[in-house]
């Protein structure tokens, strides 16, 4: 519901009023005088609060065709409402959610990320110089590692991430099989700056899985030719190091002069920023990444292959790694409702501390719907390239897009307004 | 009724509630003139009906407000189209990209629906052959702009390493014949209507990319110079504009009698209801002549409607080189990725896209919605709406519009507050291209739209302005503007700086 917020109209208050549901125990206090007096109205009080019910009504009325929510900005320009909107608990005004939104769980997703990346492609090069059995699995291992705080860092693609095409160039999806088998049928010289110029659809996550695994799910050690290990080696050096680049453009600023995005996040509001000129639309920043990485998950990730009994279509199928992906992604979501990153001890505020305040049962809610989302995924039997194609699976799987999609629906429905300031 | 009535009046309470109404009354007429009196104007529903409520970098990619059930699910349809990454031939997935190419996606190039950046696989060069030049003239025209293969090829392009062309050919067979190849099978939708003559071997558009063993049609390499100068109050500023390199397979250079155009991705939001504003609304607004005497002479695009086949006023592309969103996305997929579609099939007839994929598409790119503004109670921001209007920038920015009849009930007859004309207007040599596109100049550009603007930086923090991406910053574009918006880009200039900032952050608020 979208109402007006102006200081006309009885001076905004009637407005707060009305939009704080005000209005209901006013009409029981007419209702009450009423019974009360056996009928007979006492006429100055009826007088005061018909008058007071009928103008917020008028006010709120006026507000259904104008676009802007209450109190927007009030970080900016404090006025003379603000007695009245001092009583509205739902005044997101807590810096250090954002703050720590960034510290304790971007950054430290980012961060781990990292690790798993560097450690993807030392694994990498232990299994080119030696290839056997250990080190193939090892390789393997540390993909599926580097696999989990991507996933979970998936609600917040944005900003830089979308900036620098650090995504594209980490996690293209689907590859181009033809483009790869070509390249290493040809005679290219392989490189750093050759995989560097690569195509997105030629490197990252995705063809270093295609390569590590094979696509039948039975690739030996010995199948693998001396240029594909020569083009594994870069491609993990390569990604190793569009990671490493995509960590500092939220910790340091990135190449071409762009400040740390940490600092923007935590800056919102503050005069010159432009990004996010209210506290309000970074909080809603974090929910809108979490509400576009759930929508994903339930209606195209599980959905797909799904409904369309394609393991094709299914997001890491070389490995078999699908269904841990997607609890990666709710999981990604719990940390920024929470406002922690367990995998590096990382424990802030969160949306939580501002939701349980103004509503504690939509908080428990919350966290209920995301423990029943991760509780759901887990009855869908491993792999989901399999299970996805097994008729009786079918309301296992029905269940687990069903409880994705309440979470979803519950914060874009209900924590979503109450931040506000969605204009 | 007689009898309620008549209780009413006996009632002891008689008085009091004549004095309740006529002080309601009084209240609300109070309130009326307080809240007028405090709204410097209407808030604006920028979308009408589909305005979506969302200052995030989703702001631009929310499904309309108000789709049906049935209307969503083909938006997110269409969306996962939008969304695809085409690979070549054959896969199990997204099959038939190439073989040249800009990018792989719709929203690789229009980033959440929004604008791309003046980077390879970004930007774009469309490209044509001046009408005087004798290739131009010796060359069959492509006139009617139905589906064009470039058919010729010349020394311009000639001797590539590798394959080009779309190749069924099974993988890793070596290409036979592959120069005739390429030229036989790479379909472009070069629609022209004869002031802009595809280049041999190039058509209209360089793509500059290639599935593996295929040249790319050229390299581009941009690069930006920097020039200075100072507002009226002696500050300094710094502009950049990009100066191509273009280099051919083999390294020749481009010709210089090719003219070229750098164009950026705009943003896809709202295009529905651009599409739905009736055309004497937008015949009204121009004024070719300049009658008026301000200055301003908007005037209309005809271009070519390859399904009518017939001219047609143009809205969409930068030069409002195209009719509607059916054959902008159809040459999109065509041109910008390779993708063969029932509007440009290839030579068989045959598609890789079919029609119900791409007309959900299209869907998609009329049905998303557009973000309320922000910070409307932000007194500079309303001291900066009111310098829009006095410096002029509302009459090509035209803030208010109403669409009319249109085949989706969700985009018609919608006030919207898109501040376009959808018009094209003489921007002055500093912004020329130098090349035309159907009746547009080399030095018109069709006015963009300019709601959701403040969510440029929000969601791609390097995004630029302007058709080629040239202005870091708000500021910076409007300094670029010249021509017919001269007179309002030195009102902005001659500002106090407190002024300035105020237009900037009315700018941002949209
Ligand atoms: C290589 C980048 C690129 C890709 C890929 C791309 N576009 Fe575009 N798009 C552009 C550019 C550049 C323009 C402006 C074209 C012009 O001025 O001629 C544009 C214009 C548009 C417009 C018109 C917007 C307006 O304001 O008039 C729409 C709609 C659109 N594209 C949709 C799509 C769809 C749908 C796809 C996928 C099928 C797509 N685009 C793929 C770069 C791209
Ligand atoms: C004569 C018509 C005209 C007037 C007057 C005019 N503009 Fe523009 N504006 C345009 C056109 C056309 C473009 C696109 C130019 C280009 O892309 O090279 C443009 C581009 C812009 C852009 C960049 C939009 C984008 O999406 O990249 C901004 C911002 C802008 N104008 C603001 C203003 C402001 C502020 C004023 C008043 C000081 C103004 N304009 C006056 C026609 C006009």
């Amino acid at each position: 519901m979208k109402i007006l917020s102006r200081t006309g109209c009885g001076g905004g208050n009637l407005r707060e009023l009305w939009r704080l549901r005000l209005h209901a125990p006013l009409w029981g206090v007419v209702k009450r005088m009423k019974t009360k007096s056996g009928g007979t109205i006492n006429n100055s009080k009826l007088f005061v609060a018909l008058t007071a019910l009928l103008l917020a009504s008028v006010c709120n009325r006026d507000g259904g065709f104008a676009a802007t929510p209450p109190l927007s900005l009030r970080e900016h320009a404090p006025r003379a409402t603000s007695v009245v909107l001092a009583t509205n608990s739902a005044t997101f005004n807590n810096r250090q959610i954002l703050s720590d939104f960034a510290d304790k769980v971007v950054i430290p997703t980012f961060q781990t990320f990292t690790g798993k990346a560097s450690a993807l492609s030392t694994a990498i090069n232990a299994f080119t110089q030696h290839p056997n059995r250990q080190t193939l699995q090892a390789a393997r291992t540390a993909w599926v590692e580097a696999r989990s705080p991507w996933e979970q860092s998936e609600c917040f693609g944005f900003g830089p991430v979308k900036d620098g095409g650090f995504d594209g160039n980490l996690d293209t999806w689907p590859i181009d099989e033809n483009d790869i088998k070509q390249i290493l049928a040809s005679g290219d010289k392989l490189t750093s700056s050759y995989v560097e110029g690569l195509r997105e659809s030629d490197k990252g996550f995705h063809v270093i899985e295609y390569l590590l695994f094979g696509t039948s799910g039975s690739k030996q050690p010995s199948d693998f030719t001396s240029r594909e290990l020569e083009f594994l080696k870069l491609l993990g050096a390569n990604f190793a190091q569009t990671a490493g680049d995509m960590t500092d453009s939220w910790v340091k600023g990135t190449k071409d002069g762009n400040p740390a995005y940490r600092e923007v996040i935590a800056t919102a509001g503050v005069k010159d920023n432009t990004t996010y000129p209210t506290l309000r639309s970074a909080a809603q920043e974090m929910i809108g990444g979490m509400l576009d990485s759930l929508d994903e998950v339930a209606n195209s990730k599980i959905a797909k292959p799904f409904d369309k009994k394609d393991p094709n279509l299914a997001e890491s199928r070389f490995s078999f790694n699908t269904l841990n992906d997607l609890k990666s992604n709710i999981r990604g979501s719990q940390n920024v409702y929470l406002g922690h990153f367990q995998p590096a001890n990382t424990n802030g505020l969160g949306l939580t501390t501002f939701v349980a305040k103004v509503d504690p049962n939509l908080d428990a809610k919350v966290k209920q719907q995301f423990q029943a989302a991760l509780e759901a995924l887990n009855k869908i039997p491993a792999p989901f390239e399999k299970s996805a194609l097994v008729p009786q699976n079918a309301s296992t799987i029905k269940a687990a897009e069903d409880a994705v999609n309440t979470l979803h629906d519950t914060l874009d429905k209900e924590v979503k307004p109450l931040i506000g300031g969605a204009s | 009724m007689q009898s309620l009535l008549s209780k009413f009046f006996r009632a002891k309470s008689f008085r009091f509630i004549v004095v309740f109404f006529l002080t309601l009354v009084a209240a609300i007429a109070l309130s009326g003139s307080l809240s007028h009196a405090q709204l410097p104007q209407q808030i604006p529903q920028a979308g009408g009906e589909t305005t979506i409520f969302d200052r995030t970098s989703h702001g631009l990619q929310q499904p309309a407000a108000n789709l049906t059930a049935a209307e969503l699910t083909l938006h997110q349809d269409g969306d996962s189209t939008f969304e695809a990454v085409f690979v070549s031939a054959p896969a199990p997935v997204h099959a038939g990209l190439g073989a040249t190419f800009n990018n792989t996606s719709c929203t690789a190039c229009h980033i959440n629906d929004g604008r791309g950046l003046p980077v390879k696989g970004n930007l774009l060069v469309r490209v044509s052959m001046p009408v005087s030049h004798p290739i131009a003239a010796s060359q069959p025209v492509a006139a009617g702009g139905s589906n064009k293969y470039t058919s010729s090829i010349f020394e311009l392009a000639q001797g590539s390493r590798g394959c080009w062309g779309r190749s069924h050919r099974p993988l890793h067979q070596p290409c036979r014949s592959r120069l005739r190849r390429t030229l036989e099978s790479q379909p472009q939708a070069s629609v022209t209507l004869g002031n802009v003559p595809p280049v041999p071997g190039l058509g209209t558009q360089i793509q500059d990319q290639a599935l593996f063993g295929h040249q790319p049609k050229a390299t581009v390499e941009i690069s930006w110079q920097e020039t200075s100068g100072t507002y009226g109050d002696g500050t300094a500023y710094r502009l950049r504009s990009p100066r191509l390199k273009i280099t051919l397979p083999e390294g020749k250079p481009l010709p210089p009698q090719v003219l070229t155009s750098p164009r950026v991705p705009p943003p896809i939001t709202g295009r529905g209801l651009l599409e739905a504003i009736p055309e004497p609304t937008l015949l009204a607004l121009a004024d070719p002549q300049d009658k008026n005497q301000d200055g301003i002479s908007g005037r209309p695009n005809y271009v070519w409607d390859v399904q009518k086949k017939a001219k047609v006023l143009g809205r969409f592309g930068l030069k409002a080189n195209n009719p509607h969103l059916l054959q902008q996305n159809a040459t999109a997929f065509i041109n910008d990725m390779g993708v063969t579609n029932p509007l440009f099939p290839d030579k068989d007839g045959s598609s890789y896209i079919d029609i119900a994929t791409l007309k959900a598409v299209t869907f998609y790119t009329q049905t998303v919605g557009v973000p309320a503004r922000t910070l409307l109670d932000d007194p500079l921001v309303q001291h900066g709406e009111k310098l829009f209007s006095q410096a002029n920038c509302a009459a090509c920015h035209i803030s208010q519009l109403r669409t009319g009849d249109h085949p989706l009930k969700a985009v018609a007859y919608q006030s919207i507050h898109p501040y376009t004309d959808l018009l094209l207007h003489d921007m002055g040599p500093g912004l020329a291209d130098g090349r035309p596109d159907f009746e547009a100049s080399e030095t018109e550009w069709r006015t963009p739209p300019l709601w959701g603007l403040g969510l440029t930086k929000t969601i791609l923090p390097s995004a630029g302005y302007l058709h080629d991406g040239r202005a870091r910053t708000l500021e910076e574009a409007i300094l670029w503007h010249g021509g017919e918006a001269e007179s309002a880009k030195q009102a902005f200039r001659a500002w106090a700086k407190s002024d300035r900032e105020a237009l900037l952050r009315f700018l941002t608020s949209l």
